[in-house]
């Protein structure tokens, strides 16, 4: 006889269960477990797949798909899911993600730039997407302080603060039960706490290595500097070998336990072989045997921070790659900016904390830092061409694979999946046109841009992989937040402000050095955003809000938009008005005006951290050459989707109301954006 | 007498290694956490009888009695100064003599269990290589090697590919080699040592093998800590030879964690034993 009671549940079986998971709720397990339980329990069976390629640029993918080598786009144009996408005002990939993220503009997320400025400091320079807030009080003992965040102390801990605000997307879809997962999602570090528990974040753009910068490369050689040298983005250091040994430090993250923080180090030995061309590198427990030419896999690292001598040392994890560039004559060595240690981070890489262990469990070590690509080694000429173009690759690899392991671990709900090769090795390797290139020969410049190319047929074929596989399930989106051009010539829109008497006096350097601010009205800080020196809000201001802050804007603007270069061509295509282009609550930091320049132009190196060149206008001759902080017309992003695009002009801002409407959810009034899939 | 002690070492591992292979078979075959729960069962109960017949139980019996005896007068004259204070006294004294009568079951112990401990950690220190997975192989040189150095190479064969090196490390009198394992199972790597030729064990695969890590030196502490292979001999112009294997992960039979787990695993079983063997301690 079949037993009928199956699946009922006696007394003694309820209780017995509740105990079992009652204690399992009391543990870490159980709350992993109830986690995972709840992730699966909300599968709505609807499915959005959103491919984010940073930089992927419409003109470019138009070309390429003409000659027939972007099969895969191409199908989706013929489908009616393609439109050039228009971007953010001004075109910067934190202020084009943030627009993405809340379907708004910058007025809704505050993200205006990748630097900002306090006013009341008068224009002192933070990272526009997180800032690190020194702490309050401490307890001093010996060497050390200690900020104790309980009564009695109640100090307030050092913390970095995600400056985006706003209601991003997600909380709307969780808030209806809808899982989503993105992985490095720019404009999101620290990741935003997931309000309703169905939301998995990888934070991309924006998260810094264990030095707390946006990625600083070591490099050791035997012409380096006696004493570590600083250069934007790097350190350099001198090796001495004795008998073909070398010792050498390795910096770390800073120890602020310490009254005087200073970094934690980590020595390391290197035995160089010159007959072999190789050498074996002692670091902590590892031994690295690599050849010339060869890279290292990630080594683990350990930084003992000192803390008061009754507290155990504290530990951060960081990994690293070494690259052995030259053995001899001169012995250069190359070591990877220090990555937080995916299996064991100190940072907050994902939202909830655990999921980056998952994720390392499985695919073990990989970089963590927003910036992966090591561009800063090419522009400091530490890199050739060469290897900085087998560095992004090696990226471009650990993202596939991590692609792979998204769609395994993908069910239902959305799905966001980010792309930097586009963006980062673009701004390398891109150059469309026939003039000569700041840093390579005609032929290389040709054969770099060519390997661009190559990466959007790569990204073609792994949308044509999506699209095998959820076609007919899913809805699917690539976009990016901008596209691409050439960067040949510098505007040092301070010099400008100089020459031009805003800025005094005439023979100032720098805004953050020698400017006289009771003379000086305007003053431009980041790439694109140009500042007022305005009274009752710069602490030093001088223009009054009103009749004189309207006729000096009106004024900066026409004499910007006249501006010429020596052979005629107009340099700025618009000056934007914030107070006209922006709307929302989160319009404070917002600077004035936004620059926008014609394509072949940009900010000058000098100008976006205040600093004034002789020359107003000079040539580009770094290996980034080409970029897309111009102005938001001239460098539109791009959309495809596998189902047709219904709007005329789509906007970033559409992409949000977009997803939220493929799951049925009506378009929040936080929102600016429409759905692109109806007309 | 150091080579004397070497010497013995060394014929020891012989029965030992063959031991180890013969249960391999269960190890490599069960989860790390049960074969180790298994091993430490066993030998929870193999050291309480040891325990038993080497250590006077009669005297330690009396002790135990003796403090028992004490912890009552503690409780029972609490207030009474004088008595509790050499209550106390008592009670320390008994607790180093029960120390006392330890120490001549340990000196019995210790070596086994120093041997069994060196078998151990062939499965649970160290995870073999996975095929695709690069290593580095490190070859010492005795430290009294003069003039140039003998060339030195591996032998290629299908089981690894040796991506880079020698490299030669002049201050430690080493040579180092990245290699790439290629095959499963267990491989032997032949060095060309100048006109002599030497070998080292490699193991490529997924879970449990015996691994070695190290054919050692001639030296005894070297010898009870890599027993899985033969050591050079002391007048070998090579000294050793290593490979980095992975650490194994895992709370009860990965890296260093196994020993720990071993420990309070036998001890929990000796402790539950007891009773039934009648044992003292």
């Amino acid at each position: 006889m079949p037993n009928t009671d199956k699946g009922k549940l006696n007394r003694r079986e309820f209780l017995k269960r509740s105990a079992v998971t009652a204690a399992a709720v009391s543990t870490g397990f159980g709350i992993k477990r109830v986690y995972a339980a709840k992730k699966k329990r909300l599968g709505t069976g609807k499915k959005v797949i959103v491919i984010g390629i940073d930089g992927m640029d419409p003109r470019l993918s138009e070309q390429i798909m003409n000659a027939g080598k972007l099969p895969n786009f191409d199908k989706l144009r013929k489908l009616g899911g393609f439109h050039v996408l228009g971007t953010s005002i001004p075109p910067q990939s934190p202020v084009a993600w943030a627009n993405f993220i809340n379907g708004a503009g910058p007025g809704s997320h505050g993200i205006f730039d990748f630097i900002h400025r306090h006013p009341e400091k008068q224009c002192v320079p933070f990272f526009a997407m997180a800032e690190t807030v020194e702490g309050e009080g401490y307890w001093e003992i010996g060497n050390h302080k200690l900020q104790l965040d309980f009564w009695p102390f109640n100090h307030k801990r050092t913390a970095t603060l995600l400056r985006r605000q706003g209601t991003p997307f997600w909380d709307y879809l969780n808030e209806a039960d809808i899982c989503s997962t993105f992985y490095n999602l720019p404009s999101n570090y620290p990741p935003s706490e997931s309000k309703h528990g169905y939301h998995q974040c990888l934070a991309g753009m924006g998260t810094p290595d264990l030095l707390g910068t946006y990625g600083t490369y070591q490099h050791f050689a035997e012409d380096g500097p006696l004493l570590t040298k600083d250069e934007g983005g790097g350190k350099r250091s001198m090796l001495f070998f004795e008998n073909e040994t070398a010792q050498a430090k390795l910096i770390g993250p800073r120890n602020n336990l310490l009254k005087i923080p200073e970094p934690a180090v980590i020595n390391f030995s290197v035995y160089r072989d010159i007959g072999a061309k190789a050498a074996v590198i002692e670091i902590q427990k590892h031994r690295i045997v690599l050849k010339e030419g060869q890279w290292s896999r990630w080594v683990k690292l350990d930084f003992e921070m000192s803390t008061p001598a009754f507290m155990p040392n504290k530990h951060i994890r960081g990994i690293c790659r070494f690259y052995l560039q030259e053995v001899s004559p001169n012995f250069r060595l190359y070591v990877s900016p220090i990555n937080a240690d995916p299996s064991d981070s100190a940072l907050k890489l994902t939202e909830p904390p655990e999921f980056i262990k998952e994720i390392s469990n499985r695919l073990e070590l990989f970089y963590t830092t927003g910036f992966q690509e090591d561009h800063k080694a090419l522009s400091n000429k530490v890199f050739t061409d060469e290897e900085y173009r087998t560095q992004a690759d090696y990226v471009l690899k650990e993202r596939l694979n991590l692609l792979n392991y998204a769609l395994e671990n993908y069910d239902d709900g959305l799905l966001f999946f980010y792309f930097s090769s586009t963006d980062l090795q673009a701004h390398m390797f891109w150059w469309d046109t026939d003039e000569e290139h700041p840093t390579r020969s005609a032929d290389d410049a040709i054969k770099y841009f060519d390997h661009l190319k190559g990466i959007y047929r790569k990204l073609d074929s792994v949308v044509g992989d999506i699209l095998k596989r959820y076609s007919d399930k899913a809805t699917i989106i690539v976009m990016s937040d901008h596209g691409f051009a050439n960067f040949k010539r510098q505007f040092n829109l301070n010099s400008w402000l100089r020459e031009n008497g805003y800025i005094q006096p005439t023979d100032s350097t720098s805004i953050l050095r020698d400017v006289d601010w009771s003379k000086t009205k305007a003053y431009a800080l980041g790439i694109n955003g140009l500042y007022l020196n305005l009274k009752g809000r710069e602490r030093d201001g001088i223009v009054e809000a009103g009749q004189e802050r309207e006729k000096l804007i009106e004024e900066l603007i026409s004499k910007l938009e006249a501006v010429k270069d020596v052979n005629g061509r107009s340099v700025i295509r618009k000056v934007h008005r914030t107070d006209k282009a922006y709307s929302g609550p989160a319009t404070e930091l917002a600077p004035d005006m936004i620059v926008g320049y014609h394509r072949g132009y940009r900010a000058s190196w000098a100008t976006c951290l205040g600093d004034m060149t002789t020359e107003v206008l000079l040539d580009n001759d770094s290996a980034w050459s080409a970029d897309h902080c111009a102005d938001a017309s001239e460098v539109p992003g791009v959309i495809f989707s596998n189902k047709p695009i219904g709007a005329g002009a789509p906007f970033l801002i559409d992409v949000a109301p977009s997803i939220l409407t493929e799951f049925g959810l009506k378009i929040p009034s936080s929102m600016a954006g429409r759905n692109i899939f109806t007309t | 007498m150091m080579h004397f002690l070497t010497q013995i070492i060394n014929w020891i591992n012989v029965p030992l290694n063959a031991a180890g292979k013969f249960l391999s078979i269960p190890v490599c075959s069960l989860p790390g956490w049960l074969s180790n729960t298994l091993i430490s069962a066993v030998t929870g109960v193999v050291l309480l009888i040891i325990f038993k017949y080497t250590s006077n139980q009669k005297a330690i019996g009396r002790v135990r009695d003796n403090i028992k005896a004490d912890m009552l007068a503690l409780k029972l004259f609490k207030d009474s100064i004088t008595v509790t204070l050499q209550s106390q006294g008592r009670v320390f004294k008994g607790a180093f003599q029960l120390l006392f009568h330890a120490v001549k079951p340990m000196l019995v112990m210790i070596i086994p269990v120093s041997l069994l401990l060196a078998q151990m950690g062939t499965w649970y220190q160290s995870r073999p290589l996975l095929p695709g997975e690069e290593t580095v192989v490190t070859l010492r040189f005795n430290s009294d090697i003069e003039g140039p150095w003998p060339k030195v190479d591996i032998e290629p064969t299908t089981a690894v590919d040796v991506t880079s090196g020698p490299v030669r490390i002049f201050s430690k009198k080493e040579i180092c080699w990245k290699i790439r394992a290629l095959e499963g199972g267990y491989h032997r790597i032949i060095v060309q040592v100048g006109q002599r030729q030497i070998d080292k064990e490699l193991a490529i695969g997924d879970g449990f093998m015996r691994i070695s890590p190290e054919r050692p030196r001639w030296h005894w502490a070297d010898i009870l800590l890599y027993p899985g292979e033969k050591p050079f001999g002391p007048d070998s112009v090579v000294q050793s030879i290593s490979i980095e294997y992975p650490q194994r992960p895992s709370r009860t039979s990965g890296t260093d964690w196994w020993l720990g787990y071993f420990f309070v695993a036998s001890l929990v079983f000796a402790l539950i034993f007891k009773p039934f063997l009648k044992v003292r301690i």
